[in-house]
């Protein structure tokens, strides 16, 4: 159990604590997973957070990490939403993570969607929830929501096509909503999508606070901008209505990294962010670099300490949003170029 | 273009060669270029994929074409030649997508039997072909070589499905393909003219066979070199090292001394994904058993294990293996197409009976692992761009 986790998510640092609980999950995972201990063989204890051990995202595509020690019971494998040909991410959920995994997650949303009970509209189809023994980070991400929804609708139909009728019976007797979709889904079926003129009437008079995440890849490619994502979102429906966007992967699950106002992603103080030089993984203060994340939550696999292939950069001072801790801004992925050869491979 | 006839011959064989330029004034002009080329690199080429092309072009490497396929050059053959050759027509290229310099030097050799050339060039990634031709148009001299290249070459970036892929076929008198087995094969299984001729590029893997005793500082250069220009990508990269009659203290000293010359061979960094996916690479390695270490600045990925651990799929992951030569032989897979050797007798006729009993199409150098010519795949496809009239008086 994380002691950071009885604080508010964005209040001062601990970085002692932090570090006592990181070194606690770090020795957890190398007496529990053979393979992890391989990859640390040397490793006993960190005196600083860049010591600690950690595992490169991509390796949760090449195989299922898990830590077996008395007691802990592995779940379901939650796995990335592939919405390119990319191999999938696994994870191995357990009991025990799920646990403060939904504890963390729903200290921070309460604070970026507040605390009332309203309809929790999805943009994503059901079927995902049917699956035996997996979930999609997709439904993940949605269904940590839940615990803010007087009810949960599911709007894509198993064809794909949005359910304008089903929202539009919703919105018949409930003004106030929360939507959550990835955010090239909200953009594709709901800001540019040709809502039925009977449901449009309904929604410019509903508040609604549209919750997305996933990333901006595929709108970054079709040259929409955030600020053209919210206003054409904010444009279907009320004045009161508001736009929250948040950071976080799979490989993190149950962490999730808030955009505020000011342009800066936030980082919940039971959680921390490293960033390192792509070439010689040296801790970089303020510049640019690979974005490490770390947290106390994740027990049943090595996914507590993790390299990513995201580009970021901590910022300096408090922030003008008024979140203490460490924040960071998103420079995107790191940028690819085939290797050229035979085409051997 | 004008014909001419040029003499070659071998102390048992005279040949007669029609071409429809003049040999000596094109080698000229492609050896000519290198005195451009050496003043920067254009882009796309990498510097490597540059340095070697300029090698590539010295004029007698260009003739050896002629003397591997035909003899030497001779004035004339009196009345005595065995036998006349003429390019065989129209050549068809494939070339896959992340193909490197294979293109730029197919066309090049291709270039040398005076046949027009359609290359179909990968429809997502750099061409590289392209780029070549337009560098030798640019500063060629005014001639027949740079008129061939205007006016006989064609060079089209489309997919497999483009229906351009079966007009070359149709068209073409020799089917050159490089690519998948499976890719190779759907070029071949085209509607094509009954006396064209197939060449198939497919899937290759290589090795690099070592023995401590033979391995200089300079061999452990050459090797890091040959793997670092295409890591795992390139079908003459080592996919392994393999230590002969090693033990594994041995691989661990090989390793070491990779590590430590990687820098010294190797200046330039690798692009910021390649470093990043260094970082997982060696995490895999190390999960699956292997004892991998990261090489400076993550420019590759070195591991050491004994043979049977499971393969390392990283594009700079480099393994190294000690193996009997038997065991070695035995483990080859069926596609091997290139084995690099730091041997110490590799004069030795022992080496001519162990290769013969393997699938291996090439037992070069290490340094020599990537150079491509006209004996490729076990067969001097070069020669194919001919056909040959029996000449009997």
């Amino acid at each position: 159990m994380s002691q950071l986790l009885h604080h508010a998510p964005f209040s001062p640092r601990d970085d002692a604590v932090f570090l006592n609980e990181m070194n606690e999950i770090s020795s957890w995972h190398l007496a529990g997973c053979p393979e992890y201990r391989r990859v640390w063989p040397d490793w006993t204890v960190a005196e600083r957070l860049e010591d600690l051990p950690y595992l490169h995202v991509g390796v949760f595509k090449r195989q299922l990490w898990k830590t077996s020690v008395d007691g802990l019971m592995h779940q379901r494998i939650l796995r990335s939403s592939s919405t390119s040909q990319a191999t999938a991410s696994m994870i191995a959920l357990d009991e025990r993570s799920s646990a403060l995994q939904s504890r963390s997650s729903a200290a921070i949303l309460r604070g970026l969607v507040g605390d009332s009970l309203r309809p929790l509209i999805i943009l994503d189809h059901a079927r995902a929830l049917r699956q035996r023994g997996e979930a999609s980070a997709r439904i993940a991400a949605a269904m940590s929501l839940r615990f803010l929804a007087a009810e949960v609708h599911f709007l894509l139909e198993d064809d794909e096509a949005v359910g304008w009728e089903r929202l539009g019976t919703i919105l018949a007797r409930q003004r106030r909503l929360l939507v959550y979709g990835f955010t090239w889904m909200l953009w594709q079926e709901w800001a540019t999508a040709a809502i039925p003129e009977v449901i449009r009437r309904l929604l410019v008079e509903a508040e609604i606070h549209f919750v997305h995440s996933g990333g901006w890849k595929k709108l970054e490619a079709a040259r929409v901008d955030r600020q053209r994502f919210e206003t054409g979102l904010l444009a279907t429906v009320a004045p009161t209505s508001q736009v929250t966007e948040y950071y976080g992967l799979v490989e993190q699950v149950g962490v999730i990294f808030p955009l505020c106002q000011a342009g800066f992603y936030h980082v919940p103080r039971w959680t921390g962010v490293l960033v390192r030089d792509p070439w010689t993984l040296k801790i970089l203060a303020h510049q640019p670099g690979l974005l490490q994340f770390m947290n106390g939550l994740s027990w049943g696999a090595p996914y507590h300490s993790v390299l990513t292939e995201d580009l970021g950069r901590l910022m300096p001072y408090d922030c003008a949003c008024g979140r203490a801790g460490q924040r960071f801004e998103l420079l995107g992925r790191v940028p690819k170029a085939e290797v050229r050869g035979c085409a051997n491979v | 273009m004008s014909e001419h006839l040029h003499y070659f011959a071998t102390p048992q064989r005279g040949t007669a060669v029609m071409l429809p330029f003049e040999l000596e004034a094109w080698l000229q002009q492609w050896a000519g270029l290198r005195l451009t080329m050496v003043k920067a690199v254009p882009p796309p080429f990498s510097r490597e994929e540059w340095a070697y092309l300029v090698t590539f072009l010295e004029a007698a490497n260009l003739r050896k074409p002629f003397s591997t396929a035909f003899g030497e050059t001779v004035p004339d053959l009196p009345g005595r030649p065995n036998a006349l050759v003429r390019p065989r027509g129209l050549i068809g290229v494939w070339l896959p997508n992340n193909v490197s310099l294979l293109g730029s030097l197919t066309l090049i050799l291709a270039s040398l039997s005076g046949a027009a050339l359609w290359v179909k060039a990968g429809s997502s990634a750099a061409d590289l072909t392209a780029a070549w031709v337009d560098f030798a148009l640019r500063h060629l001299p005014p001639g027949s070589l740079a008129d061939y290249l205007r006016q006989q070459v064609q060079i089209n970036r489309f997919d497999r499905h483009d229906p351009r892929n079966g007009q070359m076929a149709a068209a073409a008198k020799v089917r050159v393909a490089f690519g998948s087995d499976e890719a190779v094969s759907a070029v071949h299984a085209l509607p094509h003219p009954t006396d064209s001729v197939a060449v198939s590029f497919g899937n290759h893997r290589s090795e690099a066979w070592v023995e401590k005793a033979a391995l200089t500082e300079d061999q452990m250069l050459a090797l890091i070199r040959v793997f670092a220009i295409h890591g795992q990508a390139g079908c003459t990269s080592p996919r392994r090292v393999v230590v002969l009659d090693g033990s594994l203290d041995d691989a661990r000293w090989v390793q070491s001394e990779l590590v430590r010359l990687w820098p010294k061979a190797v200046r330039a960094d690798v692009p910021m994904h390649v470093a990043a996916a260094n970082v997982m690479e060696h995490q895999m390695a190390a999960a699956q058993g292997w004892q991998a270490v990261r090489v400076a600045r993550n420019a590759g990925v070195v591991a050491v294990g004994p043979p049977g651990l499971p393969e390392l799929a990283g594009i700079m992951t480099l393994p190294v293996v000690p193996a009997q030569v038997v065991d070695a032989m035995a483990a080859l897979p069926p596609n091997i197409q290139t084995i690099g050797h730091a041997v110490r007798h590799p004069h030795d006729p022992l080496w001519l009976e162990r290769i013969s009993r393997t699938p291996a199409k090439r037992f070069v150098p290490l340094e020599a692992m990537h150079h491509f010519g006209t004996v490729w795949d076990g067969a001097n496809y070069w020669r194919q761009f001919f056909e040959e009239v029996e000449w009997q008086t």
